[in-house]
């Protein structure tokens, strides 16, 4: 076994900012700013504008080197009232980067004072979120923004009867339109958080606003707490977040469950709204469901013992390995690059015999590859140069996606997600085994 | 009397060519809040030096710095893809308290056993900056120890802005030239500076070079070795092409080792060719002013016919220009005099006061030039200016493409070759695939036989929600 190496190389996992953005373009009418210096904002847009082929405006502070000796409150200030001037946003994301944390700003202070001192500031709901990326990565980062701004906004009001479904891990504009498809065919209410499946894929029509139309309504947010239960969805493996704070405060109930992939997993959602709402699924999704089951039959032969890699954000790939599993693959390698013991266990749990990393980098998984025969990769756009190296065909799935069409529209969750990709893991199969016969 | 009014403060940023006004407001700080389209001092070292393909580059800071930046650039190699790899120290949080030197000191051993590169470069970020590692003499030490050049690049994000960036790369890269030796195979030697082999550009107009008996010693930096590098002071002429980050370099080798240098520029049919007209008359060589001129008629012979087809589709349009740096954005501006289109905005992120009044004096009457430009302006100008097309990078597409307004990628993404001659063509065709493409025509909103609308296009139908300007 080679010791853990000390130098990244090609890295499996973003910054925590990066999960910030993804829950603040959720919101209705929401800006985000990073507090820090220029280049983390210009990088992470650049990085969202290649994967969702949307423009995506993130504010930096923009801090210089006076602002680095002296603090960045004056800087912070300013920005926010720019971003106010400019974007009119309901409410504004302000996360932390790296520098911002070293020289050890006080932002919810900051903010505090901007907001006694600045009647622009009267109206916008302010949500700072602590950061510091050299703590942990993107997916920490998403269920911290998630949390803190839950703890900021809710407030206790009557029961309204209705059941929070919230996004627990980063998941696809379309994932989320299937989600609300599904729960509005129910026939419940709910509230759900964050919403980025107008806001990160927006129509093309004649108006183009400085904040992209959509999001969870800011009201629905504050009324989190009037719910009767809360449903996480890719939230299993995670540390406690938003359902857990409600449930604390507020006495609200919490599942946290898998993100549905794969038959089993999406039965078990079908299973906790029916028990939470007392309503059955609706019958399209019955038949939806039988289709997958048909597909998968159909398909078994094809994917039988299929030896895989499959890596990225923890819950999508705990997910995905489920469904392998489900189909008769053989997923070896399960991968992430989060320092995660509860996705170790969860996955050692689901394929015993695999190798499973966590923290993972492209070389560590390219090793094990080369060590273990593989015939297909599964996982976001990064793992390009390890398949060209290795000559094994990559699906992309998730985020990031940088270098095909689709990410938006890319279909994971649900029984019909979970068709395409029992039908795209077939394809790839055949696909490269033709290649290797041509 | 500003043009738009978005940002305090902002004002003196943009200005229309014909007005009498102030000098343009440029090279300082971002404004805070406003979503500038700059990056920081560590992402132009990284543009500078990344294209060295045999080098490691190793960056120093928290995970995210080297995620965002990883094989993000389309120079292109034709050996070693080690530059193509991201390599980090992944502080954490006790580097951060205790300092990353012990954990730099023995990456870069790692590093080096594994990977064998030829040099490595090391990069800090804005927390190192804040924290004070010594990179300086870890680099020294580790040169000693491990037998090759470890150089630190200065590149704290907040020191400054991209322009700092190059210079902190030209210092890195002075620390290599003269280091090895070398005698030029013709007695007429260049370098190209500023060339980055953006989609295997330079593969197009190195060859040009070499023809007319040239040894290009080597090109800073695209698809170089470390080796080339080292022997860049046996060249006897330097050719700056991305003059904002390479002018410094230029200058301290004329220093240093007497090299004299030449602008030029490698993009459009009038620049490639006075690119060579410069060069054979530096040499004042009867012989080399003859081939130049062989090679243009030659290829001018062979790709004007291509070219004027385009032009006939594009003439007339109206174009905007989003760039990085000043020098491109000249270039630009010729490039569309031969496709008969006008620039109604330029405008760049890094330039100084000399590049805009060479921008200014090469523009039109009533163009609008703009120094460090956010998405709320770029979109009122280029809905005031009816533009049909936008050249600028990867940030600005989607912008574009919502407005229902072309867009040519210029950046160092773009995955075509856009320089020498066959580039021009490629650029037109690019330019007329965009501008012309029936998805322009299509209507924004259906027709319905119930419910009469107006049969908005995308070139008609933009508008935008927010016009009057915000109270400052
Ligand atoms: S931390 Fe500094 S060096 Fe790194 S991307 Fe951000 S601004 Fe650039
Ligand atoms: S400094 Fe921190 S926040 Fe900025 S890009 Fe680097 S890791 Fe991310």
């Amino acid at each position: 076994m080679p010791s853990k190496n000390l130098a990244r190389v090609n890295p499996c996992s973003m910054c925590m900012p990066m999960g910030c953005v993804l829950v603040f373009r959720g919101i209705e009418s929401c800006m985000t700013l990073f507090h820090g210096s220029q280049g983390c904002s210009t990088y992470m847009r650049l990085y969202l504008a290649h994967h969702f082929r949307e423009p995506v405006d993130i504010a930096s502070s923009a801090l210089s080197e006076k602002g680095a000796v002296y603090g960045g409150a004056a800087n912070l200030k300013q920005g926010l009232r720019n971003v106010i001037l400019g974007y009119r946003p309901k409410a504004i994301g302000i996360a932390t980067t790296c520098l911002a944390e070293t020289i050890g700003d006080d932002v919810p202070q900051i903010v505090r004072e901007f907001q006694a001192e600045e009647p622009l500031a009267r109206d916008v709901t302010f949500i700072p979120v602590s950061t510091p990326s050299y703590a942990a990565s993107h997916e920490v980062g998403y269920r911290v923004a998630l949390k803190n701004l839950v703890q900021t906004m809710v407030r206790k009001s009557k029961p309204s009867g209705r059941i929070n479904i919230l996004v627990g891990s980063i998941i696809s504009p379309e994932d989320v339109r299937y989600l609300k498809k599904l729960l509005d065919g129910w026939g419940f209410g709910y509230i759900l958080l964050p919403d980025i499946s107008e806001t990160f894929d927006a129509p093309l029509n004649e108006h183009l606003p400085r904040i992209p139309a959509g999001g969870t309504p800011l009201d629905d947010i504050r009324d989190l707490a009037s719910s009767k239960a809360t449903v996480t969805i890719g939230g299993v493996v995670q540390e406690p977040g938003a359902g857990d704070f409600l449930e604390k405060e507020f006495e609200i109930p919490h599942r946290p469950l898998p993100l549905p992939i794969g038959l089993d997993l999406c039965d078990r959602l079908a299973a906790s709204l029916e028990e939470l709402t007392g309503d059955p699924m609706p019958e399209y999704y019955e038949r939806e469901r039988g289709r997958l089951l048909d597909t998968m039959v159909d398909a078994h032969k094809v994917v039988a013992e299929a030896r895989t890699a499959v890596f990225g954000d923890t819950e999508m790939v705990l997910g995905i390995t489920r469904l392998m599993t489900e189909l008769g693959m053989r997923p070896q390698i399960i991968a992430t690059g989060a320092a995660n013991r509860a996705f170790a266990e969860a996955a050692l749990q689901m394929v015993p015999a695999s190798r499973i990393i966590t923290g993972a980098d492209f070389s560590e998984i390219a090793e094990e590859i080369m060590a273990r025969d593989i015939e297909l990769m599964v996982g976001p756009f990064t793992g390009r140069q390890t398949a060209k190296k290795t000559k094994i065909p990559l699906l992309r799935v998730g985020h990031p996606n940088h270098d095909r069409f689709g990410a938006s529209h890319q279909l994971l969750l649900g029984y019909e997600g979970s068709m395409h990709l029992v039908e795209c893991l077939a394809n790839a199969l055949i696909e490269s085994k033709e290649k290797g016969y041509a | 009397m500003s043009v738009i009014k978005i940002f305090e403060g902002r004002e003196r940023h943009i200005q229309q060519k014909g007005d009498d006004c102030l000098p343009l407001s440029c090279n300082n700080d971002s404004l805070a809040g406003v979503v500038s389209q700059r990056a920081c001092v560590y992402s132009g070292a990284r543009v500078v030096l990344n294209p060295l393909t045999d080098a490691l580059h190793l960056v120093h800071g928290p995970i995210g710095c080297a995620a965002y930046t990883w094989d993000i650039r389309g120079a292109a190699s034709s050996g070693s893809d080690l530059y193509r790899n991201s390599f980090s120290t992944d502080m954490k949080e006790l580097d951060v308290v205790f300092g990353g030197e012990r954990k730099l000191a023995a990456a870069l051993r790692e590093l080096a056993d594994r990977f064998h590169p030829q040099a490595i470069f090391v990069y800090s970020t804005c927390i190192v900056g804040i924290i004070g590692d010594d990179l300086e003499t870890i680099c020294k030490k580790a040169a000693m120890e491990l037998g090759i050049p470890v150089v630190p690049v200065k590149s704290e994000g907040f020191r400054g802005n991209k322009t700092d960036g190059y210079k902190a790369a030209c210092n890195a890269l002075l620390e290599l030239i003269g280091t090895c030796d070398y005698t030029p195979k013709s007695y007429y030697s260049v370098n190209l500076l500023g060339e980055y082999n953006v989609a295997g550009d330079v593969w197009h107009v190195r060859p040009l070079f070499e023809e007319m008996g040239i040894d290009v010693v080597a090109t800073l930096t695209g698809d170089s070795r470390v080796a080339d590098i080292q022997r860049a002071h046996t060249a006897k002429l330097n050719l700056v092409q991305c003059s904002g980050s390479m002018t410094y370099l230029a200058k301290k080798m004329e220093e240093k080792y007497g090299i004299p240098y030449r602008r030029i520029s490698f993009f459009g049919l009038q620049d490639m060719a006075s690119a060579l007209r410069t060069t054979a008359e530096f040499f004042d060589s009867q012989d080399l002013k003859e081939k130049a001129e062989q090679i243009i008629l030659r290829e001018t012979a062979r790709v004007m016919p291509q070219i004027e087809c385009h032009r006939a589709r594009v003439s007339g349009k109206k174009a905007a220009i989003y760039m990085g740096g000043a020098a491109k954005a000249v270039s630009l501006v010729r490039a569309f005099q031969e496709l008969g289109m006008d620039v109604v905005i330029i405008g760049t992120q890094t330039g100084d006061r000399d590049d805009y009044q060479k921008i200014a004096y090469i523009v039109k009457d009533g163009t609008l030039i703009i120094d460090d430009a956010n998405p709320l302006e770029l979109k009122e100008l280029l809905l005031k200016q009816s533009a049909d097309l936008l050249v600028a990078g990867v940030k600005e597409r989607f912008l574009a493409y919502k407005l229902g307004i072309a867009f040519c990628d210029f950046n160092h993404d773009r995955t075509i070759n856009f320089e020498g001659f066959q580039g021009m063509v490629n650029f037109a065709r690019e330019v007329d695939v965009t501008i012309n493409s029936p998805v322009w025509q299509l209507r924004v909103k259906r027709q319905s036989p119930i419910n009469s609308r107006s049969d908005l296009t995308m070139n008609t139908g933009v508008e935008d929600a927010i016009q009057e300007p915000c109270q400052g």
